[in-house]
């Protein structure tokens, strides 16, 4: 990965007298106070030699002491640099930082969680509610004086009621009532109990007839704290907490918080770790990709497919659980290597499988693809341009759908992808069926990816020996991998102890989730689950 | 005459569409299902052996088990799954020793991910395939691992493996 | 071949000796309208089984095999559960619409059941406008559905009731407009004359391709009529959990479950009746060893073996397709049933003149 240079550094440094320069991670730290940083930020996302267009993750930060601050972490998708900016305040009572989500529509929703989070406002954003947490909640959890007790926080027994006003944040941090709903309209809400939201997920609709004029979304149905919780456990500890994200890409999430404590570490896994974990991640893309097209299949309908795709995924499940010994979770990656060297059966049964799916995957056309009540419900349907789809981050199968050659795996390789040889699949159009044709094309290209890796995993250790107990050296780190459903990210900032300071998982449903409004306005109720269906978000990966 | 080619092309070719995926289903409904009937094969159904379904602490047929006592399982555990119970004991030289009393075990909050069997000092703890675990009440759900009478084996292998 | 009004008149003149005529007709409207539901509820349990296994069949699984042999006392076991559960009041409806609302349902779905012809003389009504009768009495199942949507005081009911309406309306022109293509060639409205009509042929060969275009009309939009995958709209779990029923529970929900599988029958009965000879045996002409021994099976195996038929293609779609876009559904309907329905019409009307059937 390219860093961004010293010459450009010291053009900004000379251009924010206020910033200065840390170099204690990957990428060098750019701080900026307060004053400076939304110029600051509008300066790199559009000077030629900068142009950060992407926001790849927003963390919140508690400084200690006084501070409350915010990392973001920039990504040029032109010239592939990275950068960290940072800035902080010092007010604790009701801290204001100018907004960003003007500038990048995913800090839209990000900003919301950094207020929830650590309460600090974001001047000029539109939205000021808690995303995760309850609108009557008392602190903020992340902060490092929070008080956890239940007296403060009692379990609430009533249920909450969604007002229809928000407050948008003004400079000195008053607020400015706005409303989401009128009065007048048919406000409709699509779950969270609900069939086509993949999980708790809440959207409030509001609609004319069947067409969808404004869609609000609630998240934190199945929030659970992990960031909070890492903060209290060690680096060994949390690593099941990794796999429980993202359900359907346990061990690629896994595989990213392993590579990210194994580089602050500077421990480098044999060769044959390298395999086996690229094996299981595209085990794991497979079995969620399938479940991805049976799903879509039920969502529009065709409940047929639907068991197609599951009966098919279920192989798959087989193999990884024969060697992992866990079907969904699989806990199989250790700091280090992998839990358990491969099962000798391994290489038999994927070959066997990798002659079984290609007829299956006809049918699936036969059935699916090809159909013309499908294709009519998907062409055209929630167009996402190529423009937005960087500013909200959306990575993975559903940006490359819109033009955005994305893939980690090829940006920046790990594991063993840049030795195998696979296409990557991007199509221009942005609409649900490009989306949804990415990834059935990644089912073909996993396909080719594990022919290429199964009959060549070298012999070697399955796992480097690490000291007992794990404490990271102090600074940043961030790493991220290509997980089922885009970009999976692991941001750990550590002062040297047994437990990172600050752990933000970079969520690849968070993006996903944030765009369904944008792309469903004007379109009907059907065309809302069909969006959502081939958005492909998951939702404990959002509400972590 | 461009638009109404088109019209009857766009009713054919969806028309066919329809028909070739109707071929699929027809297909499949004559083929061999995939159903397990899951009670009835009971006798057949072998899970793969490294499949996590609980947490034991191995005995041999001496009623020996390997547990020292020492806690690392129950410190490791990120879940707060493991409690023990031990006590200091005197043995006939009159060394002073930790006594496993009781290994409490709660299935229901454990996230199967093998931080205690893999620290294990004395490799005393196993995950077996089992996998019928549904009870009425989460009380059911914690049990205790030490057989009853059971005392630790004579000679502990004292290896500790870190992964 | 066996006659069922050697029956039914046996039974007439032996209610009539014991007790005065008009006694007598009470007692046989009683009798009929006992029959006539057991029937019903028979029939219907029976689908709702066959749809079970059906639907499994496709979808490479066993479906029920528990309750009995083969899962065959599933569907008795629901229905035994479905009358012991409880109805639950619901806050805010509209209580007097909301229990009407089911029964409208199924009384329409009785109704048009009673117009079908069975077996040869086994058939409750039969007057000179029967399958106009039946078109209409059919269609009143919508206003129980509408009801229900609107009395349930549910967003969510409310637009699968809205999308109901806009869908039966639609559909009920492709219907009327088939039925009448084979009304042209046959010449009746009754329904027994239109099944004597076929005795050397059925329909959808003797009007060949109008009849053949008519049939496939008439299974597609009777498809929709039943709110069936894929034009399941109103219901659409995906999209609307369950639809204009989503509040309803127990038996209100079962009289709901009951009618979209008796609807199913009889479309598929009337299906049979237009286009698939009825309950006629099928003939071949010329080979007649052949229809000798079709003539010894019996008239209502023919009728239920060829509404079997049916009924297995229209279970068939809805489990291999994806559901239908509302708009998707409307220009299905209007740009291409309806204008291909009404050409259909006049091809018919130009075979028929010029005597080019068969």
């Amino acid at each position: 990965m390219l860093t961004i240079d010293t010459m450009q550094v010291d053009h900004i440094v000379a251009r924010f007298p206020g910033t200065r320069v840390e170099e204690n991670g990957p990428w060098p730290t750019l701080v900026a106070t307060p004053e400076e940083y939304r110029a600051l930020a509008l300066f790199l996302r559009d000077d030629d030699r900068t142009r950060f267009d992407f926001l790849a993750c927003m963390t919140g930060v508690d400084r200690g002491g006084e501070e409350l601050g915010v990392v973001l972490l920039l990504e040029s998708t032109t010239l592939g640099h990275r950068v960290f900016v940072e800035t902080s305040t010092r007010e604790r009572e009701r801290p204001v930082l100018p907004t960003v989500s003007d500038l990048w529509e995913t800090a839209n929703l990000n900003e919301r969680e950094v207020y929830d989070y650590f309460g600090i406002r974001f001047a000029g954003h539109p939205d000021t509610r808690r995303l995760f947490l309850r609108n009557d909640w008392k602190g903020y959890p992340l902060r490092k004086d929070y008080d956890a007790s239940e007296a403060v926080n009692p379990v609430p027994l009533e249920s909450e009621e969604s007002p229809d006003v928000t407050f948008s944040c003004r400079e000195d941090g008053g607020e400015e009532p706005r409303a989401l709903f009128d009065d007048g309209e048919y406000v409709v809400n699509i779950g969270p109990q609900h069939p086509a939201t993949h999980g708790v997920l809440r959207f409030r609709v509001a609609l004319e007839g069947e067409i969808v004029k404004k869609v609000d979304v609630h998240c934190g149905y199945i929030h659970r704290g992990i960031e909070k919780m890492c903060e209290s456990l060690s680096y060994r500890q949390m690593l099941p907490l990794a796999d429980r994200l993202d359900y359907l890409a346990a061990h690629q999430h896994r595989h990213a918080l392993c590579l990210c404590i194994e580089e602050a570490l500077q421990v480098e896994v044999t060769e044959r770790v390298k395999y086996i974990r690229t094996i299981m991640d595209e085990l794991n893309r497979l079995s969620s990709h399938l479940l991805f097209w049976s799903t879509l299949c039920m969502d529009l309908g065709a409940l047929t497919a639907f068991f197609y795709g599951f009966r098919d995924r279920e192989k798959v499940l087989d193999i990884m659980e024969e060697t992992t010994g866990g079907r969904l979770i699989q806990h199989y990656n250790v700091i280090g290597g992998v839990s358990a060297d491969i099962h000798l059966n391994l290489t038999r049964r994927i070959k066997e499988f990798i002659k079984y799916l290609p007829p299956m995957l006809k049918e699936y056309d036969q059935v699916f693809t090809g159909n013309v009540i499908a294709r009519q419900r998907m062409e055209g349907i929630g167009v996402l341009s190529r423009e937005d789809a960087i500013s909200f981050g959306v990575t993975g199968p559903s940006g490359r759908a819109s033009g955005w050659a994305c893939d980690v795996r090829k940006r920046k390789p790990y594991g063993v992808y840049d030795k195998v040889e696979f296409d990557e699949i991007v199509y221009t159009e942005g609409d649900s069926y490009r989306r949804y044709l990415v990834r059935v094309k990644e089912i073909v290209e996993s396909l080719r990816i594990l022919e290429q890796l199964v009959d060549n995993i070298p012999a070697g250790d399955f796992a480097v020996k690490t000291k007992p107990v794990i404490k990271l050296p102090e600074g940043r780190y961030f790493k991220s991998v290509e997980g089922s459903r885009g970009e999976f990210g692991v941001y750990i900032e550590s002062r040297g102890e047994k437990t990172p300071y600050r752990l933000k998982f970079r969520s690849t449903s968070f993006p996903l989730v944030s765009v369904v409004p944008r792309l469903a306005r004007g379109s009907k109720i059907a065309d809302l689950i069909a969006i959502g269906g081939t958005l492909d978000y998951i939702v404990p990966d959002v509400d972590r | 005459m461009n638009s109404v080619n088109r019209y009857f092309v766009n009713f054919f070719k969806g028309l066919h569409s329809l028909l070739v995926g109707m071929r699929v289903t027809l297909r499949v409904f004559f083929r061999k299902k995939t159903t397990e009937c899951y009670p009835e094969n009971r006798k057949k159904l072998v899970m793969f052996d490294r499949f996590r379904g609980e947490l034991v602490l191995l005995h041999d047929s001496q009623n020996h088990h390997k547990c020292i006592a020492c806690g690392i399982c129950e410190v490791n555990c990120p879940n707060g799954t493991i409690r023990l119970t031990s006590e200091m004991m005197t043995d006939e030289t009159g060394k002073k020793k930790k006594v496993l009393v009781e290994y409490r075990y709660d299935h229901g909050s454990c996230l199967f991910c093998q931080l205690c069997a893999r620290t294990c000092p004395q490799q005393a703890l196993d995950f077996i395939p089992t996998f019928e675990h549904a009870v009425f009440t989460r009380e059911k759900l914690v049990h205790k691992l030490n057989r009853d009478g059971s005392t630790l084996a004579p000679k502990p292998v004292a290896e500790s493996i870190t992964v | 071949m066996f006659d069922f009004s050697i029956i039914t008149q046996w039974i007439d003149q032996l209610l009539r000796g014991l007790m005065p005529d008009a006694a007598a007709t009470v007692v046989e409207c009683v009798l009929v309208g006992l029959a006539l539901l057991l029937g019903y509820a028979v029939i219907a349990l029976a689908l709702i089984y066959v749809e079970r296994k059906v639907c499994a069949w496709f979808q490479c699984r066993l479906g029920p095999n528990r309750v009995g042999p083969f899962g065959i006392l599933q569907s008795v076991a629901d229905m035994l559960k479905m009358l012991t559960k409880e109805i639950i009041e619901i806050k805010h409806v509209d209580r007097f619409l909301f229990g009407l609302a089911p029964y409208i349902v199924i009384i329409a779905s009785v109704a048009a059941f009673s117009c079908l012809p069975f077996a040869r003389g086994l058939q409750v009504l039969d007057f000179n406008v029967g399958i106009f009768f039946l078109v209409a009495v059919s269609s009143i199942g919508i206003v129980g559905i509408l009801l229900a949507g609107w009395a349930s005081n549910n967003k969510y009911s409310l637009i699968g009731a809205m999308r109901s309406g806009a869908q039966m309306i639609s559909y009920e022109l492709s219907i009327g407009l088939s039925i009448l293509t084979m009304v042209v060639l046959s010449g009746t409205l009754q329904v027994t004359e239109l099944v004597e009509g076929q005795a050397d042929g059925w329909f959808l060969f003797k009007g060949h391709l109008p009849a053949l275009i008519a049939f496939v009309i008439y299974l597609v939009a009777g498809t929709a009529e039943t709110n069936r995958g894929p034009f399941d709209l109103p219901e659409a779990d995906s999209e609307l959990t369950a639809g204009y029923h989503t509040e309803y529970s127990g038996m209100h929900f079962g009289f709901f479950y009951l009618a979209e599988y008796l609807n199913m029958f009889i479309v598929a009965g009337v299906a049979t009746t237009l286009f698939l000879g009825g309950w006629m045996p099928l003939h071949v002409p010329g080979w007649e060893g052949f229809n000798e021994v079709m003539d010894y099976i019996p008239s209502l195996f023919w009728f239920l073996g060829k509404v079997g038929v049916m009924i297995f293609v229209i279970m068939w779609f809805k489990w291999t397709f994806p559901r239908l876009r509302i708009d998707q559904l409307l220009r299905l309907e209007w740009k291409y049933l309806l204008p291909i329905n009404l050409l259909n019409l006049l091809l018919m009307v130009i075979v028929v003149v010029y005597k080019l059937h068969f």
